[in-house]
C-alpha cells in the first residue's frame, strides 16, 4: 500500500463511528437519489417528446380534415347547383359548422414557424372558399336570368377551383413540413431514451462501487476492527497477552487502548500476585526449623515443606495424598488426629505437645498447632499444621528441672549437715561449759591456781561457743538457708537504739561515744537483726582495738543513693599490708592482739556476708586519725511517713540521751 | 485470803525426771540439782524406757533432750500430752541443742511449757525448774481447794 492511501486509511480510522455511519450510510443513499432525478429528468423528456408526435399526428389529420370538408363542401354545392336538391347541401353545412372548431384547434397545436406560416395561408384559402361557396349557394338561389346567372356561377365555379388548388399546395407542404418535423422529434425521443439508459447503467455502476466502497470502509474501519477487539478481550479473559491494535483516535480506538491498559494492570497485579506468592512458598517451603504443612479437610497431606521433611523424614511425593494420622504412635492415632481437627474445627487452632512419630517410626516429642483455613464463604478448606520438633528443648527441661531437685536436695542436706553440726558441738559444749560454770559456782573450795584453770575453760569454752555460732552463721547465709527478714529501717531510730544498747561496752573502754552525723529522716531496707548485729559487731571491735585514743563514732548519711553507716575510732588504725584481710575468716592481724582481745575472727567476715545478702558493701578506710568501717544499704523505696517514724525515733533518742546505766548485756563476737 | 507462798522445802521434794542420751548432760543436770538441794531426782539415758519410767515415776516435772537415737523427744511429747490429765499441770522442760526456730515452736505446740538451748546457763536452768515447779504446786492447790479461787 503506498504512503497516500495509507494517510486515507489512517485519516478515516480517526474519524468518529457516528460520522463514519453518517457515510457508510450516505454514499449509496446519494447515488440512489441521482439515479432517481436522472429518471424523472429523462422520462420527462420522452412524455414531451411523445407528446410532440402526437401533435404532429393531430396537425396531419386535422390539415386533411379541412381539405376534405371543404372538398366535399364543394363537390356538394356543385351538385345543389345542378339538382338544386337540398340534400346536396349537407357536406356545406357540415364544413360550416365543423371548420371554426378544426381550425381552432390547428391553431392551437402549430408551434413550427414555417408550418404557421403556411398555415395562415390556408387559413386564408379556407375563408375565401367558404366565401366563394357561400357566393355559389346564393347564386343558384337568385332569380334572374338563369343565362347570366349560369355564366356567373361558371366564373365563381372556376375561382374556387384555383382557390381549393392553391390549398391543397398549402396543405402538402404542411404535411410534407410536420413529417420532417416527426421524424425529428423521434429522432430526439431515442436520443433521450439512449441517454437515460447510459445513465441509468452509469448509475447503477457508481450504487454499486458505492457500496462496495462503503462496505470495504466498514469492514476495514470497524467490523475487522471490533473482531480484534473481541479477539482481546478473549484474551484478557484468559489472562493471556493482548494482540496488537492500530492506534486510532475513534471509540474503537479509545477502547482498544483501555483495554490494553487493563490488560497491562490486570498483568502487572498477576505478577505481583505471582511474586508474592512464590515468595511465600519459598519461604514456607525453605523454613527447617519448623515443619509446615497444609490438610485438606479429611486430614490428608496436601502440601510438604523442607521442615516437615527434616523432621518427619518423608519426602513430599512420599506423603502427599496420606492421612496425617501416620505422624502419631499406635497409643495416641485412634483418637487424637481426629480429636485435634475436632478442636481445629471449633476454636480456629489446636495445640498439643506429645510424641510424633518419624517415617523410620523413631518418635520425637512435637510441639504441634494445627488451624483451621476457611474460605470467603465460610467453607472449610483445609488445616495449615506447624509442626516443631522440641525433644532437645524437653531433654534440656528435663535437666534443668533434675538439676534444680538435685540442688534443692543439696542444699537441704547442707541444710541438715549444718543443723546436725551445731547439735553434735554444743552437745558436748553444754557439759563442758555447764560444769565449768557449777565449778564457779563453788570455786571457795578451790585455790588460786584451779580458778585461773577453772576460768580458762570456761573462757575457751564460751570461745568455742561464738566460733561455733558465727561459723554456722556464714555457712547457713552461704548455703542461702538464712532468711533474710528484709524490712523497712529507720535509720535515725536504729542508730539510737545501738547507741544505747553499746554504750556500756565503749564506756567500759574507756571511750566516748559519739552519734554523728545523725540521719535524720531516712529509712533503709534491711534485716533488723541483722543489721544489729553487725552494727554491734563494727562498735565492739572499735572498743576493743582503740587503746590509746577518746571516742569510737557511729554515724549514718544518704551518698548516691544509698544510706552509708558508719563506725569510727581514733585508734591505731589497721596497717595497710593488713587491709587486704581484714575480712577474711580466722584472720586477726597479729599475735600480740589474741593475747588481749576477745573474739573468734569470724565478725568482719560474718559482717560482709551480712552487709553483702541485705544488698549493700562493706569496706575499711583509714579513718581521721584511726579506723574507720563504712558500709552500705539499699534506701528503702517510699519515704518515711513522718509521723510514725519521728515518734519512736525522738523517744529512742531520749534514752540514748539519758543514759540508762542498765547493765546490757550483749554477745559481742 | 492471800495464797500461801510456796516453800522451798516443797519445791525441793518434787520429783524430777531428766532425759538425756548424754550422760555427761544428765550428770550435769545432776550435780546442778543435787548442788540446789533436790531430793527425788532420776535420770534415764536410754530414751526407750522414758515412757515406762515416766508412767511408773509420774514425776513432777520432766526435763527432755530432744535429739535423741532411737526415740525422738517430740514423739515422747506427743506421749506424754496423750497420758495428761485436763486439770493437771505436769510441766515439761525441753533442753536441746537444736537452735533452730522449727525445733523451739514444734516443742512448745505439743506441749512442752519451756524451752532452753545448749548450751545453758545452769543458773538460768535452775531458776527454770523452780518457776515451773511452782506452778505446779500453786495448780495443785487450787485443785484441791476450788474456794481459794472464788477469792
Amino acid at each position: 500500500m503506498s504512503a497516500r492511501p495509507a494517510r486515507i486509511m489512517r485519516h478515516w480510522a480517526n474519524q468518529p463511528l457516528a460520522w463514519k455511519g453518517l457515510v457508510v450510510v450516505a454514499l449509496p443513499l446519494a447515488v440512489l437519489i441521482g439515479a432517481l432525478g436522472s429518471l424523472y429528468i429523462s422520462s420527462r423528456v420522452e412524455a414531451q417528446a411523445e407528446s410532440d408526435v402526437r401533435r404532429a399526428f393531430a396537425i396531419q389529420r386535422d390539415t386533411y380534415r379541412v381539405h376534405a370538408l371543404l372538398a366535399e363542401a364543394a363537390a356538394g354545392v356543385r351538385g345543389y347547383l345542378l339538382t338544386r336538391e337540398e340534400r346536396f347541401l349537407e357536406p356545406y353545412r357540415k364544413a360550416e359548422a365543423d371548420l371554426p372548431a378544426t381550425m381552432a384547434r390547428l391553431d392551437a397545436d402549430i408551434r413550427d414557424a414555417e408550418v404557421r406560416a403556411r398555415f395562415e395561408r390556408v387559413q386564408a384559402r379556407t375563408a375565401q372558399k367558404r366565401e366563394g361557396l357561400a357566393t355559389l349557394v346564393a347564386l343558384a338561389d337568385s332569380p334572374g336570368d338563369p343565362a347570366t346567372r349560369a355564366a356567373r356561377i361558371e366564373a365563381a365555379l372556376a375561382a374556387n377551383k384555383v382557390v381549393l388548388d392553391s390549398m391543397r399546395a398549402e396543405i402538402d407542404n404542411i404535411q410534407r413540413r410536420e413529417a420532417v418535423l416527426l421524424d425529428q422529434r423521434r429522432a430526439r425521443v431515442e436520443s433521450v431514451q439512449r441517454n437515460f439508459l447510459i445513465l441509468t447503467v452509469i448509475s447503477a455502476l457508481v450504487g454499486l462501487l458505492g457500496s462496495l466502497a462503503a462496505v470495504y470502509l466498514f469492514s476495514t474501519g470497524i467490523v475487522r476492527r471490533v473482531r480484534l477487539l473481541e479477539g482481546n478481550a478473549e484474551r484478557l479473559a484468559r489472562g493471556e497477552e493482548l494482540g496488537p491494535f492500530p492506534e486510532d483516535a475513534d471509540e474503537i480506538g479509545r477502547l482498544a487502548r483501555r483495554l490494553s491498559l487493563a490488560s497491562q494492570l490486570l498483568r502487572a497485579r498477576e505478577q505481583d500476585l505471582r511474586e508474592s506468592e512464590e515468595r511465600f512458598r519459598l519461604v514456607v517451603e525453605g523454613v527447617q526449623d519448623y515443619g509446615i504443612f497444609a490438610l485438606d479437610p479429611d486430614g490428608v497431606v496436601a502440601s510438604w515443606n523442607l521442615g516437615a521433611q527434616r523432621i518427619k523424614g518423608w519426602q513430599a511425593q512420599e506423603i502427599l495424598g496420606h492421612h496425617f494420622s501416620r505422624f502419631y504412635p499406635p497409643e495416641t492415632r485412634d483418637y487424637l488426629p481426629g480429636r485435634m481437627l475436632d478442636m481445629a474445627r471449633q476454636g480456629g487452632t489446636a495445640e498439643d505437645e506429645g510424641w510424633r512419630l518419624r517415617k523410620d517410626g523413631s518418635r520425637f516429642w512435637a510441639n504441634v498447632v494445627i488451624t483451621a483455613l476457611y474460605d470467603d464463604a465460610g467453607q472449610l478448606r483445609g488445616f495449615a499444621k506447624v509442626t516443631r520438633d522440641i525433644t532437645e528443648r524437653r531433654r534440656t527441661e528435663e535437666a534443668l528441672r533434675q538439676a534444680r531437685e538435685e540442688a534443692i536436695a543439696a542444699n537441704l542436706a547442707k541444710s541438715e549437715f549444718l543443723s546436725r553440726t551445731s547439735h553434735e558441738l554444743r552437745t558436748p559444749l553444754s557439759a563442758i561449759l555447764g560444769f565449768g560454770q557449777l565449778l564457779e559456782l563453788d570455786e571457795e573450795q578451790f585455790d588460786t591456781r584451779h580458778r585461773a584453770a577453772i576460768g580458762q575453760i570456761t573462757k575457751a569454752g564460751r570461745h568455742l561457743l561464738s566460733l561455733i555460732n558465727d561459723l554456722l552463721d556464714i555457712s547457713s547465709i552461704e548455703a542461702g538457708g538464712s532468711e533474710l527478714e528484709l524490712e523497712r529501717v529507720d535509720m535515725g531510730e536504729m542508730l539510737a537504739e545501738m547507741h544505747a544498747l553499746a554504750l556500756p561496752i565503749v564506756a567500759e573502754a574507756g571511750l566516748d561515744f559519739r552519734l554523728e552525723p545523725d540521719p535524720g529522716p531516712l529509712a533503709a531496707t534491711a534485716d533488723r537483726r541483722r543489721l544489729t548485729q553487725v552494727i554491734l559487731n563494727l562498735v565492739a571491735n572499735a572498743a576493743k582495738y582503740n587503746r590509746d585514743g577518746t571516742f569510737v563514732r557511729l554515724g549514718c548519711h544518704v551518698l548516691d543513693g544509698e544510706a552509708v553507716v558508719e563506725v569510727e575510732d581514733d585508734g591505731p588504725g589497721i596497717a595497710a599490708a593488713d587491709v587486704p584481710r581484714l575480712f577474711t575468716p580466722f584472720d586477726r592481724l597479729g599475735q600480740q592482739s589474741r593475747m588481749r582481745v576477745d573474739g573468734s575472727g569470724l565478725g568482719l567476715a560474718l559482717s560482709r556476708r551480712l552487709v553483702e545478702a541485705m544488698g549493700g558493701q562493706i569496706a575499711y578506710a583509714p579513718g581521721r586519725k584511726g579506723a574507720l568501717f563504712r558500709f552500705t544499704l539499699p534506701l528503702a523505696a517510699r519515704p518515711a511517713d513522718e509521723d510514725k517514724a519521728m515518734r519512736p525515733r525522738k523517744a529512742a533518742r531520749k534514752a540514748a540521751t539519758a543514759k540508762s546505766h542498765n547493765p546490757v548485756e550483749t554477745n559481742a563476737k | 485470803m492471800m495464797a500461801q507462798p510456796v516453800q522451798r522445802e516443797e519445791l525441793l521434794a518434787r520429783r524430777i525426771l531428766a532425759i538425756d542420751d548424754e550422760e555427761a548432760n544428765v550428770l550435769l543436770l545432776a550435780s546442778l540439782l543435787e548442788r540446789e538441794g533436790y531430793g527425788d531426782v532420776h535420770y534415764l539415758t536410754d530414751p526407750a524406757r522414758a515412757m515406762e519410767t515416766f508412767l511408773a515415776l509420774q514425776p513432777d516435772i520432766v526435763l527432755l533432750d530432744l535429739m535423741m537415737p532411737g526415740v525422738d523427744g517430740f514423739q515422747l511429747l506427743e506421749a506424754f500430752a496423750r497420758h495428761a490429765r485436763e486439770d493437771d499441770f505436769r510441766p515439761i522442760l525441753v533442753l536441746t541443742a537444736d537452735t533452730t526456730l522449727q525445733a523451739r515452736r514444734r516443742a512448745l505446740a505439743l506441749g512442752a511449757k519451756d524451752f532452753v538451748v545448749k548450751p545453758f546457763d545452769i543458773i538460768e536452768v535452775s531458776l527454770r525448774i523452780a518457776n515451773l515447779l511452782e506452778t505446779r504446786i500453786l495448780y495443785e492447790r487450787l485443785r484441791q481447794n476450788p474456794a481459794a479461787n472464788q477469792t
